[in-house]
């Protein structure tokens, strides 16, 4: 819509505008001059879609049978490398699932927007697995994933109320990509990805600097990135959450020495917990539906909060920011023109219709942001209530949603051990 | 499995691991029914031909030449660069893309030049007639020629994003700065936007 009205508003000037004036005559030669052709190159986009899927497809399958049936982190750690080398410095970081959400959401809300279909893949496949096996997108094919899995060292634990709380960040996090995604003012997830620059080695310094405050945070706790910021680990933790097939720490039976829970980098192994709150099962169910009638209370106040700020959240949009730049300029003559408001004038654009679509542009904000407010408010409703809901566990369980699947916890029980040698009896493969 | 694990704390009788196994099954079921949704959905939206939009373009109609390219690709050096329509050329002796406006005097000598990397070279063509060529791997798309020329000569100097060093990111960073809305995706076939082929 907005291309399509800045092209009309060109088309009077176009003349003047478009560059190509003849203030001289073009020379005939006289001496058989030939006029040099253009060198460029256009790479082959199809090619280079079908080898990354290609890839994605089989690192995924590989960690998938590392998981399922090796039982063993080796060949998740050449993955990590792979995909570090290949997705990360290779490929330059792009396309990602995780940036893929928003072009999802864009394709799905604005039907003008053409979905790449490498980009789709990159965005359903992963899902895919982790509806089947879990997150074994995280364990070593994501590119960010496994960077942070690469340099890690020490896993120092965070408290259960800081972990619970830093984990509502993703959704948040997911609400505002979305809202800015659908009212196409910016795909801040690519905006602000940390990695990316690394993997670039330039870009903007500001996320650069995050991105390497972040690794040195991986050194000493598991994968930060991926437990308190990414959006796309959010959604396969949902999906890991129910999977149809799960993997265990160890098909034998679980002796409690603690030594897997100390091994997982994103604290997703649960201790055995009883439930000494004394609590009879009405008052809990009790308690729940209280909680519950706090949802809703918790969504509109999301929603209100959101639908109000929704005009302060518009002016990173394109539309909105030019029409705040033309007013100001008209409202002073004399100020020093913006670029923006050059181009503005000479591409014939006039005001009334900048402030229609500046109205456009505010209008969808205010719908979306609403629905983000809901999201965001939705989410910390059910956080609250995941955090208070008490269960008993007898052994060491696997938290699926959290559990990125790099099977660390495999090496570490000593059931695995005793596994391996009576299976292999060659005591070298025991690790 | 479930079954042995399934006497600790407030339980009575298995039965909240009934309900949780029940839950987790619904849950199942409702992951794979959006799974399928998306997945027909968005299959409808894809479009994979090369006439699809796949790579970033600059229009040199609307660009303005700020400068902003040079500064805001993602890359360390821009994929954006200078790009020259010998046909559209005046083959001029005095090239308001090549000197400077303040040049004292109109020799080589670097302080004259307008191009700050030294991209722009020019071979005597014949009388009055100069021929002027952008070296691709010194020019940094900074856009000043394309300026002095759109100003003063025919505007045969053009910037173009070149697909061979341009990453094709998700969304272009110099796209969502550019004053002028000149970036935007194209087809195969308009990969790059040539000004004589118009
Ligand atoms: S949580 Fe996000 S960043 Fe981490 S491995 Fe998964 S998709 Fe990648
Ligand atoms: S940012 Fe836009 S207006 Fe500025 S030089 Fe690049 S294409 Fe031209
Ligand atoms: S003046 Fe700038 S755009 Fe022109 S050739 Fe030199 S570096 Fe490239
Ligand atoms: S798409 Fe990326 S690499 Fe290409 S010109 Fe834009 S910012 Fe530079």
């Amino acid at each position: 819509m907005k291309r399509f009205l800045t092209s009309l508003g060109l088309l009077p000037l176009a003349g003047f505008l478009a560059g190509a004036v003849d203030r001289f005559p073009r020379p005939d030669f006289e001496s058989g001059y030939q006029y040099p052709e253009y060198s460029y190159a256009v790479p082959n986009e199809m090619l280079w879609d079908i080898i990354d899927v290609s890839v994605l497809l089989i690192l995924l399958g590989i960690v998938t049978w590392a998981l399922f049936k090796k039982r063993t982190k080796g060949p998740i750690l050449a993955v990590s490398i792979v995909s570090v080398g290949y997705f990360g410095f290779f490929r330059g970081g792009c396309v990602c699932s995780i940036g893929s959400i928003q072009n999802v959401a864009l394709a799905f809300a604005d039907p003008s927007y053409s979905l790449p279909i490498a980009v789709f893949l990159f965005f359903i496949i992963p899902i895919v697995f982790a509806f089947l096996f879990g997150r074994v997108f995280c364990a070593g094919v994501c590119p960010f994933g496994a960077l942070q899995d690469l340099v890690n060292v020490k896993n120092y634990r965070l408290s259960r109320a800081v972990t619970g709380a830093l984990s509502i960040i993703p959704w948040i996090y997911l609400a505002f990509a979305l809202l800015y995604a659908l009212t196409r003012t910016r795909f801040i997830i690519c905006k602000f990805d940390p990695f990316i620059g690394i993997f670039r080695m330039g870009g903007d310094i500001g996320v650069i600097g995050f991105g390497i405050l972040l690794l040195l945070m991986s050194v000493f706790t598991g994968r930060p990135f991926c437990r308190f910021l990414c959006p796309y680990g959010a959604i396969l933790g949902l999906f890991s959450r129910v999977s149809v097939f799960k993997a265990e720490i160890t098909p034998k039976k679980c002796i409690s020495c603690d030594l897997c829970h100390d091994s997982c980098p994103v604290d997703a192994i649960k201790a055995p917990y009883g439930n000494k709150t004394g609590e009879t099962p009405v008052e809990g169910v009790k308690r729940i539906v209280v909680y519950m009638a706090v949802l809703p209370v918790l969504m509109l106040a999301g929603a209100l909060i959101m639908r109000w700020s929704s005009p302060d959240l518009a002016r990173a949009n394109s539309e909105v920011r030019l029409y705040e730049m033309v007013t100001a300029y008209e409202a002073a003559m004399d100020a020093e023109m913006e670029p923006e408001v050059e181009a503005f004038y000479s591409q014939g654009r006039n005001l009334g219709e900048l402030e229609a679509s500046k109205d456009a542009v505010l209008r969808s904000f205010r719908l979306y942001s609403t629905l983000a407010g809901i999201l965001i408010g939705l989410v910390i409703g059910l956080k609250l209530l995941e955090m208070s809901l008490k269960r008993g566990r007898k052994e060491y369980e696997i938290d699926y949603a959290s559990c990125v699947g790099c099977a660390k916890c495999f090496d570490y029980c000593p059931q695995n051990k005793a596994l391996a040698k009576a299976s292999v009896q060659n005591p070298e493969t025991d690790r | 499995m479930s079954e042995e694990k399934n006497n600790g704390g407030n339980l009575i009788d298995g039965s909240p691991i009934k309900r949780r196994d029940f839950f987790r099954k619904i849950g199942t079921a409702l992951a794979g029914a959006s799974i399928a949704a998306v997945g027909v959905g968005g299959a409808t939206k894809v479009k994979g031909n090369r006439k699809s939009d796949l790579y970033w373009q600059i229009d040199h109609e609307k660009c303005i030449q700020c400068g902003r390219c040079e500064t805001s690709c993602v890359m360390p050096v821009s994929a954006v660069r200078c790009m020259h329509a010998n046909k559209v050329c005046g083959y001029c002796d005095l090239c308001g893309g090549y000197y400077r406006t303040n040049a004292k005097e109109l020799n080589t000598a670097a302080e004259n030049m307008l191009c700050p990397t030294g991209a722009i070279s020019r071979k005597f063509v014949e009388e009055p007639y100069f021929e002027y060529t952008i070296d691709e791997a010194l020019c940094n798309g900074c856009g000043k020629c394309v300026k002095g020329c759109s100003s003063f000569g025919n505007g045969s100097l053009f910037l173009q994003v070149r697909q061979e060093l341009c990453l094709n990111c998700n969304e272009c960073n110099i796209a969502k700065v550019c004053p002028s809305g000149a970036i935007s995706r194209v087809s195969y076939e308009e990969a790059y936007k040539f000004k004589d082929h118009a």
